[in-house]
């Protein structure tokens, strides 16, 4: 699978395949936000036929509390069903990594999963490195509570 | 304000002046209430005051009260028509109901009047941005940049209104006289180096490459360019262009190390050297093979140069690199590998290689699998074995040998029956022998091995759709949608799932429901007219945000939109459908909604009343209280036809489909599909010059398609029958462009048989045959005989084109459909679309899987675990 940068073009495959994966969704003008935001951060897999099959959406935080160090944000990441144990995944977020770390000089990056999604958590935890942080009650809309979970990128600084 | 002073109605005594004052600062600052207070304090002593109303009617639409707004505006412009605050209100209210263009006329009122008003200014700019009004685009940026140079983005404003206007020289001028003019740029800095790339970029499209690639290297050495992904890529390419090939390779390179599974990377390396991978040559195709493998050594875990290297070689050698990616593909599980690999098939040879392997993988593992081996010695882990056949069923499927395929799944599914990966292939499997039921129910099974996974989910539901089972598929649907929406397919409307829309339209028009399918492909129409306003507010937020270059992107993206097939596809099925609603306009009372009105859109139906019963209540809710503002953007309408009872019976259903066809003359001007339904809507309308280009664009694309056959004939038939020819200039171009399509000197009759002559063996072309016969006025029966014909074992009918032979002889009313149908089901053994509704009923019903036991739902999950990374 070919994975690079996202075009504005690839908006609408990016939400179409999140439509198929996952419960949380946007509207375009969401996914034109990020990519009009932080156009170097996110990535799609995409297969011969030029269609998406993966995808990271993400950004920079843009309210950095007091204390806190500038840092990245995956809004969301999926790859289709049926393009799994390819190691997409890995492969788009590592990219989307690297270009938080020297564009926008990250300091860590983080995220948000459904504590019942184990498959995802072990995902994040043992594929990717990223460690639960805190759990954040009741945050998605159907009251589900979320594991908050962050990756250091001080490694990629330079 | 004119030297010459306030108009004597403007003018105001101090006391009023002073509140006036008041309004607009207790405006700006949104306090909404006293606003209101404030006005009608000034409109108590000055009812005709002008700009009062004006303020006034501005403030209520915050509020939520828009009619009320809109009409003191509009009484306010109408009091004072040389007041540039009047226009400026009006223009903004028309900005906030996306009226663009209205809008852009108030802006261009008020600038009359107050010439150099920053934020009018500004607001036209972006209004002419979305109107693609470059030319006083570039006049508007020119006068912002005039009254405050100092603002950075000014000058950005200015480059980007050149560069959009054709005028690269002059961006790069503006770009150019903005970097002189900065001082202390901040180290690092994030939006200056992205001005700096859109500099790059200006430059490369202007094809000064040594100007660019300079530019480029002094800036990112300075770091003033700091995106180093984009540094490389830039540098690749403009060392490529200006032939400094040595250089280009290591960026190229680098860029491969940085990222070694995008293909573009490997493309602009071997293009560096010659070889355009697209158009590999007997000559070319050595290098490029030794070039990927050499990569693939280097980069051990990269797959791209391994898959890329498939695409090149040829005969032995690609048996030799095929041979390791199809075992390790089988070994590490990949269910992708078929599909990747699929592309390949096109070339028979590499097809017949492919399948050998596989087989003979699938042969040695057999013999392992049978004698109950020792889990100990196994040489390979059985879930090897599980997916080549997995492989082979899809590659059985592929080259149309359903049956196998089917057999080797239910060899796999006695092997695992909780891998829904198994069932959702079968699902596909049958599909393609034609029964919808079947396939959704496998789906089903599918789905309820992962309960957790919204992929199954979604395309159970899809499955459902294409069953015609709706509410069934609303049901899984609204396991994964919001629970407080008024509707599972309302929620996915919202969150602009395309293909839920498409889907059900389709599953409507096949229904009969004419009314809802319509309704739902102009859904699909009005979310491209919401993408298209969604690039709006970015016509300001990009620029003071610096990414100029994606910026501009989004410009081109919007510009083509409705290229996109979603759109294209919504187009013509509408225009279908308004197509035989005008030929037969009893269709619209037969499919009138509201006797098969379903649960769902019965219960839509009665949310719509309810919601508009409330909407009628809210205003004076919203009066009685809050300061609340709720902007200026419009909500949108509230659904006035839930049914789509209103759109059925619309009598300017032929100008609808006119619209929603008309941007794809420009944007699917490849589509013969399209150009068809062009066609059939412009002839109906009479509109024959348009209606024979048409024909043209489309037989240039392909000559023979019997879509166009059949609408050649219609058209010379039409003609002929005008009671006179058109008034010049219409009518001489048109017999002109008439007889260049189709000879003259051969009577239609002829015409038509001998395009069947020309295609034997082809149902489509014997079916476009035999409609024209009916086109031509033939008996009924001798259309008849024609389709039953293609039931002849050598015909070659497939399911899709038996349908839709199917459901014409219904459209003509013909007395044997029932007999062909009849025909087709036992043709046609495996499919079940052909059998009789109360058939259909009962395969419905058994299309929804039993909910599983506890024991194999909780496997189905831990399959989950190992099949996500």
């Amino acid at each position: 699978m070919n994975i690079r940068q996202a075009r504005v073009e690839d908006l609408a495959g990016m939400q179409a395949c999140n439509l198929q994966n996952l419960p949380e969704n946007y509207t375009m003008k969401y996914y034109l936000y990020h990519a009009l935001s932080w156009p170097q951060l996110s990535y799609v897999a995409e297969d011969h036929e030029g269609r998406i099959v993966g995808y990271i959406l993400a950004k920079m935080e843009e309210d950095v509390a007091d204390g806190d160090e500038s840092h990245g944000h995956v809004t969301s990441i999926s790859v289709l069903r049926s393009y799994r144990r390819l190691g997409l995944a890995k492969r788009l977020m590592v990219q989307s990594q690297e270009a938080m770390a020297t564009v926008y000089r990250a300091s860590y990056v983080s995220l948000h999963v459904r504590k019942s999604n184990r498959a995802a958590l072990s995902l994040y935890k043992d594929t990717l490195g990223f460690t639960v942080k805190e759990i954040e009650k009741k945050y998605y809309a159907d009251g589900e509570d979320a594991y908050a979970m962050r990756l250091s990128l001080k490694h990629l600084a330079r | 304000m004119p030297p010459s002073g306030i108009p004597a109605k403007r003018a105001l005594p101090s006391k009023e002046a002073a509140l006036f004052k008041e309004l607009l600062n207790l405006y700006e600052t949104r306090q909404l209430k006293k606003a209101q207070k404030t006005a009608d304090q000034i409109l108590k002593k000055f009812p005709e005051h002008g700009e009062t109303l004006c303020m006034k009617g501005l403030v209520l639409t915050h509020m939520g009260r828009r009619e009320e707004g809109l009409e003191l505006v509009k009484k306010g412009v109408r009091l004072d028509l040389t007041s540039h605050i009047v226009w400026h209100v009006f223009g903004l209210i028309q900005k906030g109901e996306k009226n663009y263009e209205e809008a852009l006329k108030s802006y261009t009122q008020a600038l009359k009047f107050d010439k150099e008003n920053m934020n009018i200014l500004r607001d036209a700019a972006h209004l002419q941005t979305q109107l693609r009004q470059y030319d006083s685009l570039v006049e508007t940026r020119h006068t912002l940049l005039r009254l405050r140079p100092n603002l950075r983005s000014n000058w950005l404003g200015l480059a980007v209104a050149y560069h959009l206007n054709g005028q690269l020289g002059e961006a790069k001028r503006v770009l150019e006289h903005y970097e002189e003019s900065l001082k202390n740029i901040p180290d690092y800095d994030v939006e200056h180096s992205e001005v700096m790339l859109y500099h790059v970029r200006v430059l490369e499209d202007l094809g000064e490459l040594s100007e660019a690639l300079s530019l480029l290297d002094v800036s990112a050495k300075s770091r003033a360019i700091i995106d180093r992904v984009a540094i490389m890529e830039f540098r690749a390419r403009l060392l490529s262009k200006s032939n400094m090939n040595d250089d280009a390779e290591h960026t190229w390179q680098a860029l491969i190390e940085q990222n070694p599974d995008n293909y573009s990377y490997f493309k602009g390396y071997l293009s560096n050297r010659g070889i355009d991978l697209d158009n590999i040559t007997d000559e070319t195709r050595p290098k490029a093979l030794e070039v990927l493998k050499s990569f693939s050594s280097q980069l051990p875990r990269a797959a791209a140069p391994r898959r890329l290297a498939l695409a090149v070689a040829t005969d032995d050698e690609f048996k030799e690199l095929a041979e390791p990616y199809i075992t390790s593909g089988l070994q590490r599980n990949i269910p992708s590998l078929f599909a990747d690999i699929k592309s390949l098939y096109r070339d028979t040879h590499k097809l017949s290689v492919i399948a050998s392997i596989a087989e003979r993988h699938h042969a040695e593992l057999k013999t392992q699998e049978q004698p109950a081996p020792d889990a100990a010695d196994a040489a390979e882990p059985p879930t090897t074995y599980l997916w080549t056949l997995y492989f082979l069923a899809q590659h059985h499927s592929h080259i149309g040998a359903h049956a196998r395929a089917l057999e080797l799944l239910d060899e796999a599914l006695a092997h695992t029956p909780t891998l829904p990966e198994l069932h959702m292939l079968r699902g596909r499997v049958l599909k393609r022998l034609g029964d919808p039921y079947g396939a959704a129910r496998a789906m089903d099974e599918a789905r309820v091995l992962d309960l957790q996974d919204r992929f199954l989910n979604t395309k159970c539901g899809k499955y459902r759709l294409r069953a015609g089972m709706q509410e069934e598929a609303q049901d899984v649907f609204g396991l994964f949608t919001k629970k407080d929406a008024p509707s599972p397919g309302a929620d996915l409307e919202d969150m602009q799932s395309v293909l839920f829309l498409l889907e059900d339209a389709d599953a409507h028009r096949r229904a009969g429901n004419l009314g809802m399918a319509l309704k739902r492909y102009t859904a699909i129409q009005k979310l491209y007219t919401e993408f298209e306003d969604d690039q709006f507010d970015f016509h300001g937020y990009s620029l003071r945000k610096f990414n100029i270059n994606i910026y501009l992107n989004m410009i081109d993206w919007a510009d083509n939109l409705r290229s996109q097939p979603a759109y294209v596809r919504a187009a013509i099925a509408a225009a279908q459908l308004f197509v035989r609603l005008h030929d037969d306009p009893t269709l619209a009372s037969r499919s009138s909604s509201s006797s098969k009105m379903s649960d769902e859109e019965k219960k839509a139906k009665k949310k719509a009343k309810k919601a508009a019963s409330k909407a009628q209540e809210d205003p004076k809710k919203a009066a009685a209280n809050s300061n609340d503002d709720k902007g200026l953007d419009a909500t949108p309408p509230k659904d006035d036809d839930p049914d789509g009872s209103k759109i059925l019976k619309a009598d300017d259903g032929l100008e609808r489909a006119a619209e929603f066809l008309s941007p794809l003359t420009t944007l699917a001007a490849d589509n013969v599909d399209a150009w068809v339904a062009i066609y059939d809507v412009a002839v109906r309308r009479k509109k024959y010059l348009q209606a024979v280009q048409a024909l043209n664009r489309a037989s240039a694309l392909d000559e023979s398609h019997p879509e166009i056959h059949l609408r050649l004939i219609h058209f010379k038939k039409t003609v002929s029958c005008l009671p006179q020819e058109p008034p010049a200039p219409i009518g001489p171009v048109l017999s002109q462009s008439t007889s260049k399509l189709i000879a003259t000197d051969v009577a239609l009759d002829i015409y038509n048989s001998q395009y069947l002559q020309k295609h034997p063996g082809s149902p489509r072309a014997t079916f476009a045959f035999a409609r024209a016969l009916k086109v031509l006025g033939a008996p009924i029966d001798e259309v008849e005989n024609t389709l039953f014909g293609l039931l002849h074992p050598e015909a070659n009918l497939d399911v899709k084109t038996a349908l839709d032979v199917l459901s014409y002889l219904n459209d003509i009313s013909s007395s044997r459909s029932e007999e062909f149908r009849t025909a087709c089901d036992s043709k046609f053994d495996r499919s079940t679309v052909f059998k009789t509704s109360e058939e259909v009923v009962i395969l419905r019903k058994e299309a929804v899987a039993p909910p599983p036991d506890v024991a194999t739902a909780v496997n189905g999950d831990e399959d989950k675990t190992d099949v996500i990374s």
